[in-house]
């Protein structure tokens, strides 16, 4: 009855049309400002998470020396030497370097069937680590008779775009690409061994036919020819902000050639991140906005009360005891508050995480550590700033 | 728990005593437990201001106030709302109910601080004051009197050293004030408790041991 009475007297005054106004001003605050860690932490995880298939984050290039008229049939001229590698991977934005090997011995592809072709096969091969879409079955060592290669997606494009229609051949994807089987035939004159070749992914990265590291090592070794360099004529860069004027001047000093749409993906990115950021401060703000407000709204309160809770501390009521009732009023609200914010941003997460999923793109369904430490960290402020507007409130009295 | 006054001289009042001569103001004054005093106040000369002050309500005064170990006036508001809850209870002149609570409400908000007085007690102190059928009136509809038996009673219904009152009968005819004195009486004995009354003119209401001219 004791709590009864107090609400009479301390809260009468308290219009439910302007309780929920403030409530929803602080839902929206909150809501936002989870909303907008939530979008910063989906494009970290985006560009830089460990779950991609595709390291969005950074910029993968593949760089070669030119070829000019000056150094037309002169090999050695196009070839990274380790100065050359120690050097690039000083450079400014580059992350990682990697060699990209080719073969030094002959490759013989061949395929019957209605599909039948045999041709030279250039191969070639790169870290692990630099391979876009990793397939389980990328293994591959001296005395297995299959080999895994991976084929530029531009090469399937081509085959279904171009060279399909134009021989009436059938149209293939990549499921139906991955059950052909090639006869890889490699070696010289004297020995050669048969390999059968399975395509078990494609790579938007890589623009040639990769195979194991191993497989091209072995080659090499065995096969090769005596007195080709080992050094690399390609490298492969993970570079963080490849548009930075500084790497493309690096670039263009040292005469070294690129895709440079790369290069341009890299600037919309750039972009992407200012805008995320830019909604995080605007949240912030929207927060600290409605926070203000749902603290004036109590004040008001307290201030509408004020004949009341004068009257109370005369009596004796303490403005510890008249602050605690206070909170307790007031407290479940803004936790009942934050919560709904909390529920909303995990639905958001989930439809988020369905809609990258139906792009190919990997997000968690539940919010991510930077989610939660902000709303930990809000609620936290919320409490105490609540807290301390009832309690200073009170003892004004 | 003794009272302590010792040269106070509330501010409003600084010209007036100094001028004139007072059996309290600008003294040094004690009053011991289970004490019942008189203080005779003519229009003007601080009655009320000296139950406020003693309440702990007013600091605009010189000198010092002891109650007990306590001195006022002392700015730890949780220290004012112990003494308030359990050592001190007033009667204001003015009554000060809440006019949004019924009459019983406005005693229930004082007694459940402590609960010291059972709700039966409490109700069969309001029979005895002749408010049984006003317990669920509003106190903005109560007229003065009934107010001021309420405001008696709310002063009541909590642990006491001393009971202060500032012309407690004023809005009262005889009948409804030998009520009130005779309960107030037997409370006081009861919780063997001191009483201040200020008022303005001499008075038989209870046995003094001490009167004092303000």
């Amino acid at each position: 009855m004791q709590d009864s009475l107090l609400k009479k007297l301390l809260l009468r005054t308290q219009h439910s049309s302007r309780l929920w106004a403030a409530l929803a001003a602080l839902c929206i605050g909150t809501t936002l400002l989870l909303v907008s860690v939530l979008i910063w932490w989906n494009f970290r995880e985006l560009l830089f998470g460990k779950n991609q298939k595709d390291t969005l984050g950074s910029t993968f290039l593949i760089i070669g020396k030119r070829v000019t008229e000056q150094n037309m049939g002169q090999p050695k001229a196009t070839i990274f030497t380790k100065a050359d590698i120690d050097d690039l991977a000083k450079a400014p934005q580059v992350q990682e370097v990697g060699k990209i090997s080719s073969n030094h011995f002959p490759v013989y592809a061949m395929m019957g069937g209605k599909l039948g072709f045999a041709t030279d096969m250039p191969l070639e091969s790169a870290p692990d680590k630099f391979i876009d879409k990793m397939p389980s079955e990328w293994e591959w060592q001296p005395g297995k008779r299959d080999l895994p290669i991976i084929i530029s997606s531009q090469f399937l494009d081509i085959y279904n775009y171009v060279f399909a229609p134009s021989q009436g051949l059938p149209q293939l994807s990549e499921t139906a690409v991955k059950s052909i089987a090639l006869n890889f035939k490699i070696g010289n004159s004297d020995h050669t061994e048969v390999f059968l070749a399975h395509v078990v992914g494609f790579s938007d990265r890589i623009g040639s036919v990769l195979a194991p590291q191993s497989f091209i090592d072995y080659g090499n070794k065995t096969y090769g020819q005596p007195g080709v360099s080992e050094e690399p004529s390609q490298l492969i860069l993970k570079t963080l902000d490849p548009s930075d004027t500084r790497f493309a001047n690096y670039l263009q000093q040292h005469d070294y050639t690129t895709n440079s749409q790369n290069l341009r993906w890299s600037k919309i990115r750039a972009i992407v991140e200012l805008v995320s950021t830019a909604t995080g401060v605007l949240s912030l703000l929207l927060m600290s906005i409605s926070t203000l407000v749902f603290i004036l709204f109590i004040e008001l309160t307290i201030a509408r009360a004020k004949q009341s809770l004068t009257l109370l501390l005369e009596l004796g009521y303490g403005p510890k005891y008249l602050s605690n009732f206070m909170i307790k009023r007031f407290l479940p609200l803004v936790l009942g508050t934050i919560m709904v914010s909390a529920i909303g941003v995990i639905g958001a997460q989930q439809i988020v995480a369905n809609m990258a999923k139906s792009q190919g793109l990997n997000l968690a369904h539940l919010p991510g550590w930077p989610v939660w430490a902000a709303l930990l960290v809000s609620t936290a402020l919320l409490i105490i700033l609540v807290i301390k507007a009832i309690s200073g409130a009170i003892r004004k009295h | 728990m003794q009272l302590t006054l010792e040269g106070i001289i509330p501010v409003p009042l600084r010209e007036k005593v100094s001028t004139g001569k007072s059996g309290l103001w600008n003294s040094k004054v004690s009053f011991n437990k289970g004490e019942h005093i008189f203080v005779q106040a003519p229009s003007g000369t601080g009655k009320t201001t000296l139950i406020h002050i003693l309440y702990g309500i007013r600091t605009d005064y010189s000198g010092s106030l002891q109650w007990g170990n306590h001195k006022l006036p002392s700015t730890d508001k949780e220290l004012l709302a112990t003494l308030r809850t359990n050592n001190l209870s007033v009667i204001f002149q003015d009554l000060r109910l809440f006019p949004e609570l019924t009459a019983w409400e406005n005693i229930e908000i004082k007694r459940k601080l402590t609960n010291t007085i059972s709700s039966e007690v409490a109700a069969q102190w309001l029979e005895q004051v002749g408010l049984k059928d006003k317990k669920d009136s509003l106190g903005s509809t109560l007229s003065y009197g009934e107010q001021q038996r309420i405001a008696i009673i709310r002063a009541l219904v909590q642990p006491f050293d001393w009971l202060l009152m500032d012309e407690p009968f004023s809005h009262l005819d005889h009948a409804n004030t030998n009520k009130c004195i005779a309960l107030i009486q037997s409370v006081v004995a009861q919780q063997k408790a001191g009483m201040i009354l200020a008022d303005l003119d001499e008075n038989n209401y209870f046995s003094y041991t001490k009167t004092v001219l303000l």
